[in-house]
């Protein structure tokens, strides 16, 4: 089953204390106030939730929410295959 | 070098614990005898013990969240509370001295903060994942939480300080030797201003446990030199002073709150968890002398006043060997028995608690006192809060394994 943007916002909002509301597609990290110390916590949540392993440089390209979501679903899958 | 040491200044001050987020409500409920000690429910989950109740004074609301508010900018998860209090204490402080963004900070500043733990809550989430849930993965941000050195590290982000930052710890005294050492900056020349502190956040499941252990908890509330007392009770928090120099507080005409006069520090080389009576007396007469307030003035004595049968009679001898015949008339106070004992920001707290009592020259009352002890015939500031003449403050705190503070502050003529 494809993985929701709703339950990997979940994760991210409780994880790195961020109001969910404010967590839409269109926001950049930046707007969002996610730096790389609430990256290394949202990632391994994630990791540990899905049982996989994602990689270090994976979000070297990341724009905004959206794409951080589309790479960690990409990555997921990748590493779950 | 100009001749004779610098003088130190207090010019700003924070407070956050269980009376409350700010100085102004932490001073008005400790003046009110609005006790914040209050039975609560831990529950260590499903991989460990029944869950058990204890009593607590535990900080209230939303700390991330206030934390946000007041720095204007997001924080999350990145840091433990203790490290969560030093920054709100810290920023309290600095906007009272209106330091806040000026130069000297980025150039003739410290932090010093005192914590007798660390990161503990952080520490036991991690190894409940480890040893409860047998996870061989540990949260990669355990490390950066849980470090003693994270309060003055965020600290120091935060505000920008980029000279002398460092933690002490020693037990109940940490924020006392915190002050001391930042106060020895200043002295000696290295520094001009100096965030001076400390923090503690170890009320969970498994750290109180072990503090029942010791056999020194209250299972009731906290009673300073009460007959009937029987133990202490934890409470969570932190506090911080902007100490400066004389000197350089004058030339920007800040408003002084108090002078840091006297700072006697000891050693009991004695025990693990015991008193000694020599090494309390020790550092109480060096900052009493320092200051010069051995002519029986009065003084206000803000006491260790732990609640446990042996520290309240220790320092009660304490108090009469330092002071000989004018004990009598010392106004002694025991805010514990409000705000629980903070461990490491001990000190700190009761020092801001002293120097409004100073300020406002009405002594808070000691809580929960159920009458006297012979063991502990002092001058007791019961309720309801009395108001006292004394210009200065004796902080005294004595900690596990003998290592003693006694800091006097006195008011500007």
């Amino acid at each position: 089953m494809a993985i929701s943007d709703d339950e990997l916002l979940d994760v991210i909002a409780q994880e790195a204390l961020i109001d969910r509301a404010r967590l839409v597609r269109e926001a950049t990290l930046e707007d969002i106030g996610l730096d790389s110390v609430d990256l290394v916590s949202v990632v391994f949540a994630i990791e540990e939730k899905y049982h996989v392993e994602i990689a270090e440089d994976a979000f070297a390209k990341t724009g905004n929410l959206g794409d951080f979501l589309d790479t960690l679903k990409a990555q997921i899958e990748k590493t779950k295959a | 070098m100009a001749s004779g040491p610098r003088r130190v200044v207090v010019t700003g001050m924070g407070a956050v614990c269980a009376l409350g987020n700010d100085i102004a409500q932490t001073w008005a409920a400790a003046r009110d005898g609005r006790g914040a000690i209050a039975p609560h429910l831990f529950d260590p989950g499903p991989n460990g013990p029944a869950p058990h109740t204890t009593p607590v004074a535990l900080v209230n609301g939303d700390i991330v969240g206030l934390a946000e508010t007041t720095l204007g900018r997001r924080i999350g998860a990145s840091l433990d509370p203790f490290a969560l209090y030093a920054l709100l204490t810290c920023h309290q402080a600095l906007t009272q001295s209106g330091l806040m963004g000026a130069e000297v900070l980025k150039t003739r500043s410290a932090v010093v903060l005192g914590h007798g733990f660390a990161g503990i809550q952080t520490l036991e989430l991690s190894y409940e994942r480890f040893y409860g849930q047998k996870s061989a993965r540990v949260h990669p941000l355990t490390v950066p939480r849980v470090m003693v050195s994270a309060p003055v590290s965020a600290v120091a982000m935060e505000f920008c300080v980029r000279g002398p930052v460092f933690a002490v710890s020693s037990a109940c005294s940490s924020s006392g030797h915190a002050i001391a050492q930042a106060a020895a900056l200043i002295t000696s020349g290295q520094v001009d201003v100096a965030l001076a502190g400390g923090s503690e956040a170890i009320a969970t499941p498994a750290c109180l446990r072990a503090w029942e252990g010791l056999q020194a908890m209250s299972p009731t509330t906290c009673r300073p030199f009460s007959r009937d007392r029987d133990g202490m009770v934890i409470g969570e928090g932190g506090g911080a002073l902007v100490l400066e120099a004389l000197d350089h507080a004058e030339a920007r005409g800040a408003p002084i709150i108090a002078e840091l006069a006297g700072i006697g520090l000891s050693s009991d080389a004695f025990h693990l968890t015991q008193p000694s009576l020599e090494g309390a007396v020790s550092a109480m007469t060096a900052a009493c002398a320092q200051a010069g307030v051995l002519d029986g003035r009065p003084v206000l004595i803000s006491a260790h006043g732990t609640g446990t049968p042996l520290n309240d009679a220790n320092e009660a001898a304490a108090i009469h060997a330092v002071f000989e015949a004018t004990w009598k008339t010392q106004p002694v106070i025991a805010t514990k028995s409000a705000h629980g004992h903070l461990i490491g920001a001990a000190s700190v707290i009761q020092g801001v608690i002293g120097l409004m009592a100073l300020k406002e020259a009405v002594a808070p009352p000691i809580l929960n006192w159920l009458g006297e002890d012979p063991h502990c015939d002092l001058n007791l500031m019961l309720a309801p809060a009395t108001p006292i003449a004394a210009r200065s403050l004796l902080l005294n705190a004595f900690a596990f394994g003998g290592l003693n503070t006694a800091l006097v502050f006195t008011l500007p003529d």
